[in-house]
This record gives C-alpha cells, sequence and structure tokens, in this order.
C-alpha cells in the first residue's frame, strides 16, 4: 500500500465500510486499446522495474506470452491467444492482464483482515502488505482471477496501478513506457469518452462488433479495454458478464447476521429454557423409583 | 457430591460398573479424547471467529493477532478432526441408533424439553436418542469442516466453484455447529446437574443414572454390558 490514507474510500472487513477517507479525488483510469497493442511487453518491463519486482522463470508454451498467467512478481502480462473469426480469418489477439480495480472489488469484500484492501477515494484498489494476513480468501472475492499469494512474504501482490506514480501526478509506469499510445491514463470519465470514440473508429472500419469492456456487473472497472472483438470477451480472458461471486455476497451479507442471531438467539434460548422449566435434578417426580 | 476415591481409580481404566452408589460412566480415555475435541475446536473457535467477522476481531488479541490466527486456524482444525476421528472410533458402537431411539426422538421429545412436565422413557440406555443425533451431528459437522477447510487452504488447488463452495460450506456447517455446542453445553451443566461430573471425574450418581438412563443403570447394576 503506497497511498495516503486520508484518501481511502472503503476498506476490507471494516465495521463502517464506507467513506473511511477524508479526501476527494476524481476517479481515475486506464485506458487499454487491444487494436494498437503490438505485444511489444515494454509495459511488462516497465512494471517490473518500477514494482521492483524479482526475476521470474518464463516459460515457452508455444506462444509469444511470457507466463502462463500472473505471478505475485508479474503484475502485468500480454495475454497473446489465436482465434478464427466468423469469416474465417485469423485474429491473433493481445490484452493487457491485470488488476483491472472494480468499482465494487470482490477481494474487498472477501477479505477478512480489517484494512488489508483498500479503495481509495481515485478509485484504486491496493492490498496494504502489512495487514494481509495471508488467506487468499480474496482469490474467490475476484471474478478476474487476479491476486496472488507470494510465498516468501505470505501476502498477496497485484497490479497498484501504480498509486505511488499517481499520487504524486505521474502515470503508471506501463503508460509511460507504452510506445503506440494504445495505454492512456486519466480520469475515468476522459478514458471512457476515449473508448467509446475509438469502438465508434472501429465500427466505422469493419469491426461492428467491437466494444469497450467496462463490466457494469463488478460497477465498472479502473481500467477499460477496447477490444475488436467485444462479443467474445472470453477470446481475451475476460468474463462475460463479472459478478462479485454469489457465495461471497451470501458469506459476507446475510449469512453472518443469521447466524448471529442463531448462535445468540440459542444462547438466550436455553438461558430462558433454565429460568422457565429450571434445572433437572435426581429425586424429583417422574423418576423411576425415586 | 464428590466421588469416592475407589470409584475415580476404577474410572481409571473401566466404565459401566457400579462403585458405592455411583457408576462409572466415562472410563478416561474416552474423558481425555472428549476434552481434546473440546480444547481444539476453542482453538477453532477463537481463531476462526475474527476471520469470519471483525465484531470478533478482539478475540485474535487473545491468540497473538490475526496472522497468528491465520496460521493457527488450519492446524487447529487439522487436529480438531482427528481427535473427532477418535472420538468418533472410541463411541461409534455403543451410538448405535436402535428402534427404541427413533420412539425416543419422536413426538415426544418437544414434550420432554419441558423439564416439569416429566415424561420418562423407561427404556432409555447408555445414550438417548438425542445425544447420538448429536454425536453424529458433530462427526458429519468435523468431515464437513475438514473437507472445506482444506479447499480454503489451498484456494490455489482448487476451481473456482469448489472454492466458493467450500466457503459456504465450512460457513454453514459452523454455524450449526455452534448452535449445537451451546445446547451441548447447556444439558451437560446447567440443564441436568450431576452430568458434567460424568465428563471430568467419570462417574455419575446412582440417582442421576435411575433418572436419565434408567435401563443402562438397571444393565449396569445387574453387570450386563450396553
Amino acid at each position: 500500500m503506497s497511498g495516503p490514507s486520508l484518501e481511502v474510500r472503503r476498506s476490507s472487513a471494516s465495521l463502517w465500510g464506507e467513506k473511511t477517507g477524508m479526501r476527494r479525488l476524481p476517479v481515475v483510469s486506464k485506458y487499454i486499446d487491444t487494436t494498437t497493442c503490438i505485444g511489444c511487453k515494454a509495459c511488462e518491463v516497465a512494471c517490473q522495474e518500477w514494482n521492483d519486482l524479482g526475476v521470474v522463470p518464463t516459460r515457452q508454451t508455444g506462444s509469444y506470452q511470457t507466463l502462463p498467467t500472473l505471478d505475485a512478481e508479474f503484475w502485468n502480462l500480454i495475454r497473446f491467444s489465436e482465434r478464427e473469426t466468423s469469416d474465417g480469418a485469423l485474429a491473433w489477439l493481445m490484452r493487457k492482464d491485470q488488476c483491472i480495480h472494480c468499482e465494487d472489488p470482490g477481494c474487498l469484500v472477501a477479505c477478512p483482515a480489517p484494512g488489508a484492501i483498500v479503495q481509495y477515494e481515485n478509485g484504486i484498489v491496493d492490498v496494504d502488505p502489512q495487514k494481509c494476513i495471508g488467506c487468499q480468501l480474496c482469490l474467490a472475492g475476484c471474478p478476474f482471477n487476479v491476486p496472488r499469494f507470494h510465498k516468501k512474504t505470505g501476502k498477496m501482490a497485484k497490479c497498484t496501478l501504480c498509486v505511488d506514480r499517481v499520487h504524486v501526478g505521474l502515470e503508471p509506469a506501463c503508460v509511460k513506457a507504452c510506445p503506440t499510445g494504445c495505454l492512456q491514463f486519466g480520469t475515468k470519465l476522459d478514458m471512457v469518452a476515449m473508448g467509446q470514440a475509438r469502438v465508434e473508429q472501429l465500427k466505422e472500419n469493419g469491426f461492428e462488433q467491437a466494444a469497450l469492456y467496462d463490466p457494469p456487473g463488478v460497477g465498472g472497472t479502473g481500467v477499460v479495454t477496447v477490444l475488436a472483438y467485444g462479443d467474445h470477451p472470453e477470446w481475451y480472458d475476460l468474463p462475460r458478464d463479472p459478478h462479485v461471486p454469489l457465495a461471497v455476497r451470501l458469506w459476507k451479507g446475510v449469512l453472518r447476521p443469521f447466524g448471529m442471531l442463531a448462535i445468540f438467539g440459542t444462547i438466550l434460548g436455553v438461558i430462558g429454557h433454565f429460568m422457565t422449566h429450571g434445572p433437572q435434578k435426581p429425586g424429583e417426580p417422574g423418576e423411576e423409583g425415586a | 457430591m464428590w466421588p469416592s476415591a475407589q470409584a475415580i481409580v476404577t474410572a481409571r481404566i473401566t466404565e459401566d460398573v457400579v462403585v458405592g452408589d455411583e457408576v462409572v460412566r466415562h472410563r478416561l480415555a474416552s474423558r481425555v479424547i472428549h476434552w481434546a475435541v473440546a480444547f481444539f475446536f476453542l482453538i477453532c473457535l477463537l481463531s476462526g471467529l475474527p476471520i469470519w467477522t471483525p465484531v470478533f476481531g478482539w478475540m485474535a488479541g487473545l491468540l497473538g493477532g490475526l496472522s497468528v490466527c491465520r496460521v493457527l486456524h488450519p492446524w487447529a482444525g487439522v487436529l480438531f478432526f482427528a481427535s473427532a476421528l477418535a472420538m468418533f472410533q472410541n463411541w461409534r458402537r455403543e451410538m448405535r441408533l436402535e428402534p427404541k431411539d427413533r420412539e425416543w426422538l419422536g413426538p415426544g421429545a418437544l414434550r420432554r424439553l419441558g423439564f416439569l412436565a416429566l415424561e420418562r422413557d423407561p427404556e432409555v440406555g447408555k445414550y438417548n436418542g438425542g445425544q447420538k443425533l448429536f454425536f453424529y451431528a458433530v462427526w458429519l459437522g468435523a468431515v464437513g469442516l475438514l473437507a472445506s477447510g482444506l479447499v480454503l487452504w489451498w484456494p490455489t488447488s482448487f476451481s473456482q466453484p469448489i472454492r466458493l463452495a467450500g466457503i459456504l460450506l465450512h460457513d454453514v456447517t459452523f454455524i450449526l455447529f455452534a448452535v449445537a455446542i451451546v445446547l451441548h453445553i447447556y444439558l451437560g451443566t446447567a440443564a441436568e446437574p450431576g452430568t458434567f461430573r460424568s465428563m471430568t471425574r467419570g462417574t455419575v450418581s446412582a440417582a442421576w443414572a435411575r433418572l436419565h438412563h434408567p435401563r443402562w443403570y438397571r444393565d449396569v447394576k445387574e453387570g450386563v454390558s450396553d
């Protein structure tokens, strides 16, 4: 966690939950245009450099992809996939996989450690390793399979949207490094407008199915992605309609007051039973041969 | 009130025998197993409740903080399951459900809750139908908590649907378990005086045995094993 606590909007396992900070900040967002990404991986390198992440041995899986999936020491992964489009053409797709900073973060909802996952006023979702207990329950809350357990620290790690840079007025390291301009950074409103304009442009150029990925099921995200094949988000390893899982909602929602009621209700019940029916001692009426 | 020295010595190795005006109900091994289960359940409870909700966050301090709880909880859970397994083995034979247990659990069970309107069943053996049901509920709960607990312990080894099912199963099983334990503690202490000592020093009074487990008392007196 690199941001100041005055800017915390929401924190995990907080009894009061919302609005724990004082300052108001504009909500920021990262814009990713998968159609102008050339797969150069400059963003991967910039992320490793800026966040001082360790070396992760790469694996050859018959693709340009650096790793099969995100890692505790690798928060920014360009995913490569090859698909056959409806007209039989090849689509070679590249998508920047990372934490997309949900407006309603499932990881934060699932986290049991107070303050271990926070959402700042500017929308960035961040892990505080001092408070993280490494239980990995955030993984069950995340519809995008992003948080990773770091074996060395015993804590969770993921993209911070370079909150330390953003806090001092800089763009995230990956955006700084991108040579094609397919990564942009600004307010959420500006980035959505830019994304919508790009989608219109793509549609005019024959990509009728182009769309901006900003899923409403999680309240929108702090990373918006332009997809040429917006009707097939799964081609980019993105869920079609992501939500904070119902099981997590039940567990953190109705089951806690229900459980509390059941347990304390039973305690009150036995006290009531004792007061109205008393103890059952040997040598009282009804006993066989008493 | 206090058991005789002879009764305590007898209760080290044997049970279901009459010593003076006392009856040995639980031999030492059974009692040790029971308290092992209870101890590890308590550790799991104290380390699990602060993870369940921040309302019980203060409990984490009793064990050294939430990070300690996170490490302690799964290991205490394994020991809880291991002792529950020993408990299941220890009592399995005596807890076999019989036709008369079904009768005990029938419509009379609710009426029996009202202690004053005593409705005794002279055919209750060493364990009544309710105790047997509780025994199986604890065993089922221990299996459910272990299975779901393992998923929560190594979440990356399981798929997302299994992880989510594990969370729900662990949660619901715990709530039901906690409710059952409250009833168990009440019945073993305040509700039925003379019961608790059967789990500490191993013996009960003959009067207690006649009241709560008449057939067991008759059998023990005649030297017939239950």
